[in-house]
C-alpha cells in the first residue's frame, strides 16, 4: 500500500516535471537528431533516464541543469547507439543552399543554422544549444563539466565558424 | 549575422518544431513503457541472444567437461579434454567480465556533468574489449582438441609439422591480439578490419568520444 502510494507520487512528480520542462527535452531531441522518427524515440528515451534518476535529484543544482545533463547525456549515448542511421543524413554543401530559389532568405538560413549544427561534434553540439538557450557561461560549464573560461573559448571559436559559414552564404 | 539574430533565428526553428512534435506526444504511453524498463529490455534483442547462447554454451561445457573429468579420465583424449576445459574457461571469464560491464553502464549516473559522464560511459565500453582479448586467446585450443596420442604417435611427420605450424601461429596470433588490441590502436588498419561489422560500431564510436572527451578538457 505503502509503496503504491509512493508510487503515485512519483508518477504525479515525474507528469509534473516533463510537463513544466518538456521545452528542454524537445530541444536537445531536436539538437542531436535531425530525423523525426529518431527525435520521437530520443525524446522517449530521454523520459526514461529521467524517471529512473528521480531519486537522485541534487537540489544543489537548478532542475533545468538536472535535466540538461540527463537529456544531453541521453543524447549522446543515443547517437552512438543509433550511429548507422545518423550517417545516413545528408552532409552539408555550404556552396549550394537548399531550397534557396523557392524559400525565403530567412528559410534558408534556418536550414543553414540546423545544418551546421548537425555537423558539429556532440560537445560541441551541446555548447551551441546551451548558448543559443541564453544560458550563463556558469551554468554550461555546471552542465557539460568544463570550466567556465573553456566554455567562452569554445562557443567563441564555433561561432566564428557559423559566422563564416553564413557570411559564405551571403556572398551567394 | 550578430548574436542577437542568431538566437531569434533559434527561436524560429524551435517554435516550428515544437508545434509539430508537441502535440504527438502520449505521456500515459510513455509511463507505461518506463515503468517496464529494467536492464534486460535496455538491451538490443541480438545482445540478449549472444549473452544467452554464451552462457548455455558454457553450462553444458562445463557439465560435460567436469563429467569427463570425474567419471572418464582414463579412457578420454587428454587434448580434448584440456582444449575444452581452457575453452569453456575463457568464454566464462569473457562473459563474466562483459556482464558486469554491461550492468555496470546501465548503472552509471548520468545526472553528472556531461563531459564526466561520457568519459566514463566510453571508458566503460571501450573496456568491453577485454573480453573480446579473452576470447581471441581461445585460438590455439581450437587447433588442438581433436589430436589423441596415437595422431601423435603414428601419424604423418608432414601431417604432423602443419599441425605444428598451424598451432605455434594460431598461439602467436591469439598472444599478439591479446596484447595490441588496445584504445591505442583503434586508428591501425588491421584493429579496424577485425572490428568492422555494425555490432562493434558503438564501441568505435567510444573510443572515439573518448579521445574527444580527453581533448575538450584541455583549455585551447
Amino acid at each position: 500500500m505503502k509503496d503504491q502510494i509512493h508510487e503515485k507520487e512519483r508518477t504525479l512528480q515525474f507528469q509534473d516535471l516533463i510537463e513544466q520542462h518538456k521545452g528542454i527535452l524537445l530541444k536537445v531531441a531536436r539538437t542531436y537528431c535531425r530525423n523525426e522518427t529518431e527525435r520521437e524515440d530520443l525524446f522517449q528515451e530521454i523520459s526514461i533516464q529521467i524517471w529512473r534518476s528521480m531519486d537522485r535529484y541534487n537540489s544543489e543544482f537548478k532542475i533545468s541543469t538536472w535535466l540538461y545533463r540527463i537529456s544531453i547525456n541521453t543524447a549522446i549515448s543515443f547517437y552512438r547507439k543509433h550511429s548507422k542511421r545518423q550517417e545516413n543524413t545528408i552532409p552539408l554543401d555550404e556552396n549550394t543552399p537548399a531550397y534557396a530559389d523557392e524559400n525565403t532568405e530567412k528559410e534558408t538560413q534556418l536550414d543553414m543554422l540546423e545544418k551546421f549544427i548537425n555537423e558539429l561534434n556532440d560537445f560541441d553540439k551541446a555548447l551551441m544549444l546551451l548558448y543559443l538557450e541564453e544560458k550563463s557561461h556558469i551554468e554550461i560549464a555546471d552542465i557539460t563539466g568544463i570550466t567556465p573560461s573553456n566554455v567562452g573559448t569554445k562557443i567563441g571559436r564555433i561561432k566564428e565558424k557559423l559566422k563564416l559559414r553564413f557570411s559564405k552564404i551571403n556572398k551567394l | 549575422m550578430n548574436d542577437l539574430e542568431l538566437k531569434k533565428l533559434w527561436q524560429t526553428l524551435n517554435d516550428k518544431f515544437e508545434l509539430s512534435l508537441a502535440e504527438n506526444r502520449s505521456l500515459t504511453k510513455e509511463l507505461s513503457n518506463m515503468k517496464v524498463y529494467n536492464f534486460i529490455s535496455s538491451m538490443k534483442p541480438l545482445k540478449i541472444f549472444t549473452i544467452l547462447a554464451g552462457i548455455i554454451w558454457v553450462i553444458l561445457g562445463a557439465i560435460i567437461v567436469s563429467n569427463i573429468f570425474l567419471n572418464a579420465y582414463t579412457e578420454a583424449s587428454k587434448f580434448f579434454l584440456y582444449s575444452a576445459a581452457i575453452q569453456i574457461l575463457l568464454t566464462a571469464i569473457a562473459l563474466v567480465i562483459y556482464i558486469y560491464q554491461l550492468v555496470t553502464i546501465y548503472r552509471i549516473n548520468i545526472t553528472e556533468p556531461v563531459l564526466k559522464t561520457q568519459e566514463k560511459l566510453a571508458a566503460l565500453k571501450t573496456s568491453t574489449l577485454i573480453s573480446a582479448r579473452i576470447l581471441f586467446l581461445q585460438l590455439p585450443v581450437w587447433t588442438t582438441f581433436y589430436l589423441n596420442e596415437n595422431m601423435l604417435e603414428n601419424g604423418s611427420p608432414v601431417l604432423l609439422i602443419i599441425q605444428g605450424i598451424v598451432t605455434i601461429s594460431f598461439t602467436i596470433a591469439a598472444v599478439w591480439l591479446f596484447f595490441n588490441i588496445r584504445f591505442e590502436n583503434k586508428d591501425k588498419k588491421w584493429f579496424r578490419m577485425i572490428f568492422n561489422g555494425n555490432e562493434w560500431t558503438p564501441l568505435m564510436r567510444s573510443m572515439e568520444l573518448l579521445k574527444l572527451t580527453e581533448d575538450y578538457k584541455l583549455e585551447k
